[in-house]
């Protein structure tokens, strides 16, 4: 049992290290693209605040991730952590095979596929019916992973045509943008809260369900999701800021204000209603609000065909590893 | 090691920055027709040859440009401006270059002898042109702003302030043209060959000239299709 234990506490803090290494990098690349501020501002900035959201704003997540589709209640606790602990491999090696092959694919969307492929396994070996699974949960998960986007785009439309006619038409844009510098500040450090607070689940869900989750997030699992993703902006998330940073230059202060403010205020809501979505789906989303208010020199519309293709393909690799997994260490172990 | 995810992808290729820097070399190419109209007058005709393969190399690596414009304005790009009509001012823009190019051979192919007067009236006629190219390649530099600003009306109106203007000195080029002609043609004892070809040297520069007042008029028609 202790090394099931040390496997699940291994494979979260890859989850989550992967969760800083380049979700929360990317979310914080666009602050970076703008320059509104340094790179060594954008570590600390994004390490420290990622963490108090993760601790302070986790809970809701945390709780659909761990039990919102699998009833775990209902099973044997071994079972329990033989799932958990397949789920948290599955994603880790899903993320890591399409960072590789550089897909944009969510470590979200990996993980509650891992789950509901462990939620299958067990009802495919009797531990569970088929209608136990919470589908209605999962339905509005689904749900939420394409309002998430749609809705950054169009926070991030009614943002930028605000900024567009009341301050750009009237003022000099140079000095416009002056000031947006410093409000770009802010969308960074809210942009960093929001995300920790949603995408902290991905890691600290599996591991509160292998502990026994009754209902509340002990503390210190959440302070270890967000350590977690704080070391890995910290040791390789940096690296992406500057890359993708550098892709993204484009984007003025106004632009980055408004689509970080966008972002961050539906991945904030996200967490409050409990729903694990994108962070960076819903950043792309923004993006393009602000490209159809008018506010960028070109978005690519083909990278929607690749998020949509990696939806399609995410969940069900996730959910067929696990199950996968999952049999192999019941059937063995 | 490449082990990222990136949402920079969302962004796409941005012509702007390219349209203007074509468009910058629409006035440098005039600017070296000019000197060789100079040498042409001195004749000095080592540096203009010497110029000739000067313009045909901006006049490539002008078409470069368009080329890379060309091949990354693609559909599922969203730009703030209409793509047919980017396409249609980049067009109209390149035969800018594509007529001075022209002119650039064509001064080449007969040591021609000509008065004072007449090296004279060709010295006005470019200057005409340089003022029309200087004025074509401002308002296109503020495509920039225009970008920045997401088109703010008072930028709009400030870029196409331009074009009327352009218009004009258009008008103004036509009527040089038409005193040179005029002039041309009344030459005594001219060679005819040399008539001739500085005949075809003046409408091809009338060319150029047009090729920015359709140039400019198609800027507007796509500041404001949009």
């Amino acid at each position: 049992m202790d090394l099931f234990l040390i496997a699940a506490a291994v494979a979260g803090f890859y989850v989550a290290w992967n969760i800083g290494a380049n979700d929360a990098a990317n979310s914080m690349a666009t602050s970076y693209g703008s320059r509104a501020l340094t790179l060594k501002q954008i570590v600390i900035i994004a390490s420290v605040l990622e963490f108090t959201g993760a601790v302070l704003f986790g809970k809701k997540v945390t709780h659909t991730v761990a039990k919102g589709i699998v009833p775990i209640e209902l099973l044997d606790h071994n079972l329990v952590v033989y799932g958990a602990l397949a789920a948290l491999l599955s994603a880790g090696f899903w993320i890591t095979i399409s960072t590789y092959y550089n897909l944009p694919i969510s470590t979200t969307h990996s993980i509650v596929g891992a789950m509901l492929g462990f939620g299958l396994a067990a009802v495919s070996q009797n531990h569970l019916t088929i209608e136990q699974i919470k589908w209605g949960v999962l339905a509005k998960v689904v749900l939420s992973w394409i309002v998430s986007p749609l809705l950054g785009a169009a926070l991030a439309f009614v943002a930028f045509s605000l900024i567009r006619f009341i301050l750009l038409y009237r003022y000099a844009s140079e000095s416009v943008e002056h000031v947006f510098r410093y409000l770009q500040v802010l969308t960074a450090c809210y942009m960093a809260f929001a995300h920790g607070s949603n995408d902290v689940a991905n890691a600290t869900g599996p591991i509160a369900a292998i502990l026994g989750y009754s209902g509340t997030v002990p503390f210190w699992v959440l302070f270890f999701g967000g350590l977690g993703i704080a070391i890995g902006i910290a040791t390789w998330g940096y690296r992406v800021i500057e890359t993708v940073g550098r892709q993204i230059t484009e984007l003025t202060f106004t632009r980055g204000f408004s689509a970080e403010f966008a972002t961050a205020t539906t991945v904030l809501l996200a967490s409050n209603f409990g729903m694990p979505v994108s962070t960076t789906h819903t950043l792309v989303g923004s993006v393009i609000g602000v490209g159809l208010a008018g506010g960028l020199a070109s978005v690519n519309l083909k990278i929607v065909q690749k998020i949509i293709f990696s939806w399609i393909v995410t969940v069900p690799v996730a959910a067929a590893m696990t199950i996968s997994l999952y049999t192999v260490m019941v059937v063995f172990i | 090691m490449k082990f990222f995810r990136s949402v920079g992808e969302v962004f796409g290729y941005s012509p702007f920055r390219s349209l203007a820097q074509h468009a910058r070399m629409c006035s440098w190419a005039v600017g070296l027709l000019q000197q060789q109209f100079e040498a042409l007058r001195k004749g000095n005709y080592e540096e203009v040859e010497g110029l000739r393969e000067e313009i045909d190399e901006l006049e490539h690596h002008a078409d470069q440009i368009k080329e890379e414009i060309r091949g990354n304005v693609t559909k599922s790009l969203m730009l703030p401006v209409d793509r047919h009509d980017l396409l249609e001012f980049l067009k109209v823009q390149d035969d800018i270059l594509n007529n001075c190019e022209h002119v650039g051979h064509m001064v080449t192919f007969r040591k021609v002898k000509a008065s004072e007067d007449v090296w004279e009236e060709f010295s006005v006629l470019l200057s005409k042109l340089m003022e029309i190219v200087n004025n074509y390649e401002e308002m296109v530099e503020r495509i920039m702003h225009l970008v920045e600003t997401s088109f703010s009306k008072k930028e709009v109106n400030k870029a196409l302030e331009y074009v009327p203007i352009i218009e004009q000195l258009e008008h103004e080029c036509d009527l040089i043209q038409i005193g040179l002609h005029t002039k041309l043609f009344n030459l005594e004892n001219a060679d005819p060959l040399d008539v001739q070809l500085m005949v075809t040297w003046v409408v091809h520069l009338g060319y150029v000239a047009n090729a920015a007042a359709r140039a400019s008029d198609r800027f507007r028609i796509m500041i404001l299709g949009r």
